[in-house]
This record gives structure tokens, C-alpha cells and sequence, in this order.
């Protein structure tokens, strides 16, 4: 049963290349599970004497590529040896031992490959150029399939240190779990990315592995915080981290534009958190040394909650058409105006589609009523918010233009034109005498100032919200022309 | 208040805490949902805010729906009528 497929179609150039079994070359792209047991067309990637041996009974029928990019590394480690295949045979007893092994989570038996032996992987990455990357993007695809191959052998060396890091990391457990791994891998792999990274600061990159160890849960890498971008910069940069982006793919629009500001400022204050820290400890007082660290730890996370503030206030105005606005406060106003415009439209357009399928009989009577009701009562009933006049009055194409005094217009506001009042023609004759129907016009208008469920107002406010001035100033409002101050 | 918030702002994360309040009491006034159900203090600025995209989001992807029904109701009527143009208008 194959567990996951990773796409080792780069592996073709390389297994044409360095793979003298020709045999393997023939073998289509195949998981690089190994449930020797249930498939017979499964390969079984045997750890023997420090390399891996692909051990394939049925090899020679089979059409694993696994088994060829597996056995990469064991011609690279003994290019004599004959191809691999020869070896599975041999290989037959210490198969059950494997096969427990490698029955396991995929990622773990992998992870097991490196472990036995550094010299493994030194060879991968000294013995051929070309291939090591290969090898390791290979291995490293395997265990986390969308990582893409080819980024991966882009940065030959990056990835290669990383298996490198992630071999000398594996030793430390000999049957470890799969699940442990990744978070291993995520710790070590973040001390590894400051290696790979040319670019980090040396001070930034104890910062990222302090903090990485500060949240070293794979909960905390799931967290939309910190540790998933301080992950995810050292992911982008090798390329082959492989559990880590699988947890980090959970946040990738967040990682891809916030990470790299969030590191700037991570280095700088993991920098000046060192620096004080040190000379705190310096001191030697141990009072002052826990108020500092304490005060210390409350900055931190005070910067943190900060950052995600900041994080959010940026989805936002990303969000919010037209905002130039950089003042938070003044985008959190348009923010709010915005939605209020939104609820807006949807309620007129949601009863548009509602009643316009029952307009075409007894029209004319019914938005009369609608009208009416609208002038009197001022608690409308809720889903007529924006009764039907306010879809008549709207035929001719709005202008864009407000005459509201002192707010810009930045949605598609329909300006309360006064005339457009009586542009609807028979329909609108018999409502004419309804101060309202103004109002209904701009569906934008209420927003301004209005709460939702107030009655629509052509006399725009620009953020008052008092319904009773409103209802006051309807009741006067024959001539709208006047009633267009904000 | 207005000074202050010319100085304080450009992304500076100095933002006065009293605006930040004023302006998530009112973002939570109008999110339709954790701004109603949860007590006042518990609700963090972030989680607000987070909300606030969401709803966002939502609200111009039923924008979104509510366009597209109303250009197929559009079709279905005919040209120069009435209602057509009131839908065009609802569409504009």
C-alpha cells in the first residue's frame, strides 16, 4: 500500500545517469513505502549495514521507482556494489526486522534511513554533486510530498545541509516516533535554516531557535503566530524542511507577506532581548535578573500580541477597497463604514432577488405600501429594510458622486440626487408625496450614519447615528436639495 | 485626539489603547456574531480584528452571490422593462 507518492519525476535524469541498473530505470514512480508484506509490487527499503538496500524480491517484475531513487545512496555510498536488487535478495532475513520497521508512519521509517549512519549521508552529499540534492530532495519529497522538487534542487546546498542536520538529528532516536520527529525536525531544522540562510543575522538566529524551543509543540507550530513564521522563513529558504512546511502550510498567505517583516523585527528584538538578557545575567543579582526576565518575557509577549494586531490591521485594509488611509484609527472608521455599506447592499440586493420575481403583478400597489410603511413606522419590519422604492428610485445609473458633506465617497455610493427622485415615473407618482423615497435611493447613504435597521434617510449624516434626528429631519424634507449636508 | 493620532500612527504599533477600545466596541457592535455573544472584556483586539476580515470576506462573497442571482434574474426578464432596470440599478 503506498502511503504517499512523491513525485520523484525529477529522479529521471538522475537514475538514467547514475543508475548502472538498468533495470531500475524502467520502474514508473512508485511510493517509496515499503509494506513489503501486503503489495507485491511494493519495494522495501532496507536498512543494512549502514546503507539502504532496497530490497526488492519482486524487483525485476516491479515497477517501483521507489526503489531506484532509494537506491541511489546505496550506489553512492558503494558504487561498486552491484545494483541494489542483488543485495535484496541476499537481504532476506533482517527484511522481517525492516519490514516492523517500516511498517510504521511513513515519515518516521524514513527518517530511520539517516540514522543508522552519518557516513550515509556524508557520502550522499559529497560522493556525486548532482545527486546528493536529488537523494536528499527525493527523501525529503517522500516525506513531504508538496514540497516541490525542483526548488529543492535549485538550492543544491541548502538542502543538502539540511539532510545533513536532519541525519545528525535522527540519531538521537533511534525508534522515534513519527510524531515526535517533525517537531524535532521543526526545532533542529530551525537551527539549521539560520546555517542555511546567509542572510540571517547570527543574533536573529538564536533568536528564531530560542523561540522556535519556546513553542515547541506542534500545536504552537500551528498556532498563527510566531513559531509558524519562524518556521516558515527557514522553510522557504531551504526548500526541503519537510514536516515543518507541512504544518506551515496551514498559514501560507500569512507566512508569505508578514513572515519577512516579522523576522526583520524578530531579529531586532531577539537581538536586543540577547543583549539584555546577557547583561542582566551579567549583574548577578537574582531578584533584579527574574524582574527583568519577567518583565522581559511580558514585553515579549506584549510584542507579540502587538504584531498579530498589526498582522490583522493589515489583512484589513488589504481588504477594504480604496483605503489609503495609513492612521489605524481612521482605518478601523472605514473599516466599519465599509461593512456597514456591505450589509447594506446585500440586504437590498437579497430583497431585490426575493421580490423581483413577484413584481410583475400588482406592482404598482405594493411599493406604494412599502413606501408608506416606510415613512411611518420607523421600526420597519426587518426584511423590508430597503423597500422596493429604493430599487425604483435607483434606474437610472447612480453617480458615483455623494452629496454628503463631509464624507468622501469611497464606495459606490448612489448620491441622493433629488432629482432622481421622480426620474421613476409611474411608479413612483403615487409615493411622490413620501418624504422617504429620497432616502431610499442611496443604499450607501445609511451606512454613514445609520444603524441597519434604521429606515433609509436621502439626508445623509455622515456618521450620526441618532435615528431621531433622522426621523425628524424626513418628516421636513420635501426638498431634498437642502438635506444634503453631512 | 486627532493630533495624537497623526503622531501615533504610519503602522506604529503606538496606537492610543482608549482608540483601540473605542473602535473594537464599535467593530463588535456591528460583527454579527462573538462581538454579541461574548462578554465585552474577553474578546481580544486581535480576534476582533480577525473577525472583522472574516466578515468581510463573507460579506463580498454574498455581495458576490447576490450579484450573480440578480444578473440571472436579469435574464430571465426582459429588456426595457421595469424590472430590468431595477435589477440593473441593484447591480450597479
Amino acid at each position: 500500500m503506498h502511503h504517499f507518492v512523491p513525485d520523484f519525476d525529477t529522479d529521471d535524469d538522475y537514475v538514467n545517469t547514475n543508475n548502472n541498473n538498468s533495470s531500475l530505470n524502467h520502474l514508473p514512480r512508485k511510493s517509496i513505502t515499503t509494506m513489503g508484506e501486503d503489495d507485491d509490487d511494493l519495494m522495501e527499503l532496507l536498512w543494512q549495514n549502514g546503507q539502504v538496500v532496497v530490497q526488492n524480491q519482486r524487483l525485476h517484475n516491479n515497477n517501483t521507482k521507489k526503489p531506484s531513487s532509494s537506491s541511489f545512496p546505496t550506489k553512492l555510498l558503494q558504487p561498486p556494489i552491484p545494483p541494489s536488487m542483488d543485495n535484496h535478495q541476499q537481504q532476506q532475513q533482517p527484511s522481517s526486522d525492516q519490514n516492523l520497521f517500516i511498517q510504521e508512519d511513513e515519515m518516521t521509517s524514513w527518517l530511520h534511513y539517516p540514522l543508522r549512519d552519518d557516513d550515509f549521508c556524508s557520502d550522499l552529499l559529497f560522493s556525486a554533486a548532482p545527486t546528493p540534492p536529488c537523494a536528499t530532495s527525493h527523501v525529503v519529497t517522500a516525506v513531504r510530498p508538496p514540497v516541490p522538487v525542483p526548488s529543492s534542487s535549485n538550492e543544491s546546498r541548502p538542502p543538502v545541509r539540511n539532510f545533513m542536520n536532519f541525519s545528525r538529528l535522527r540519531g538521537d532516536f533511534s525508534n522515534g516516533r513519527g510524531e515526535s520527529g517533525p517537531k524535532t525536525i521543526v526545532r533542529e531544522s530551525t537551527q539549521v535554516s539560520p546555517s542555511a540562510t546567509p542572510s540571517s543575522a547570527a543574533a536573529s538566529e538564536s533568536g528564531l531557535t530560542r523561540r522556535t524551543d519556546g513553542t515547541d509543540s506542534s500545536a504552537g507550530l500551528n498556532r498563527k503566530g510566531k513559531a509558524v513564521a519562524m518556521t516558515a522563513p527557514a522553510i522557504e529558504i531551504t526548500g526541503t524542511s519537510s514536516s515543518v512546511v507541512s504544518k506551515s502550510e496551514i498559514e501560507p498567505e500569512k507566512t508569505n507577506f508578514d513572515d519577512k517583516k516579522r523576522k526583520e523585527r524578530e531579529a531586532t528584538t531577539e537581538e536586543a532581548e540577547c543583549r539584555s538578557e546577557e547583561t542582566k545575567q551579567a549583574r548577578g543579582s537574582t531578584t533584579s535578573t527574574k524582574r527583568s526576565r519577567a518583565a522581559e518575557v511580558h514585553n515579549l509577549s506584549e510584542r507579540k500580541r502587538r504584531d498579530r494586531i498589526n498582522e490583522r490591521m493589515k489583512a484589513l485594509q488589504e481588504l477594504i477597497p480604496r483605503c489609503n488611509k495609513s492612521d489605524k484609527a481612521s482605518m478601523l472608521d472605514e473599516a466599519i463604514e465599509y461593512m456597514k455599506s456591505l450589509q447594506l447592499q446585500i440586504q437590498v440586493m437579497s430583497m431585490g432577488c426575493g421580490m423581483m420575481p413577484m413584481m410583475y403583478p400588482g406592482m404598482q400597489q405594493y411599493m406604494p405600501h412599502m413606501a408608506m410603511r416606510m415613512g411611518m413606522n420607523q421600526p420597519l419590519p426587518p426584511p423590508s429594510f430597503m423597500p422596493f422604492p429604493n430599487m425604483l428610485a435607483a434606474q437610472r445609473p447612480l453617480p458615483t458622486q455623494t452629496q454628503m458633506g463631509g464624507s468622501t465617497p469611497q464606495y459606490p455610493v448612489h448620491a441622493s440626487d433629488p432629482s432622481r427622485v421622480f426620474v421613476p415615473n409611474q411608479q413612483y407618482d403615487p409615493t411622490s408625496g413620501q418624504p422617504q423615497y429620497p432616502g431610499y435611493m442611496d443604499p450607501y447613504q445609511q451606512f454613514r450614519g445609520l444603524h441597519p435597521t434604521q429606515p433609509p434617510q436621502f439626508q445623509n449624516q455622515a456618521t450620526s447615528y441618532p435615528s431621531s434626528s433622522r426621523v425628524s429631519s424626513t418628516k421636513e424634507s420635501d426638498d431634498q436639495g437642502n438635506h444634503k449636508t453631512g | 485626539m486627532s493630533n495624537r493620532r497623526s503622531r501615533q500612527s504610519s503602522s506604529a504599533p503606538r496606537i492610543s489603547d482608549d482608540q483601540m477600545i473605542d473602535l473594537v466596541t464599535k467593530l463588535r457592535q456591528i460583527l454579527p456574531e462573538i462581538g454579541q455573544r461574548r462578554r465585552s472584556d474577553k474578546v481580544s483586539a486581535s480576534k476582533v480584528l480577525q473577525e472583522t476580515c472574516n466578515y468581510i470576506r463573507n460579506l463580498n462573497r454574498e455581495v458576490d452571490n447576490l450579484s450573480e442571482r440578480l444578473s440571472q434574474l436579469l435574464e430571465s426578464v426582459d429588456e426595457d422593462s421595469p424590472e430590468a432596470a431595477v435589477i440593473r440599478s441593484l447591480l450597479m
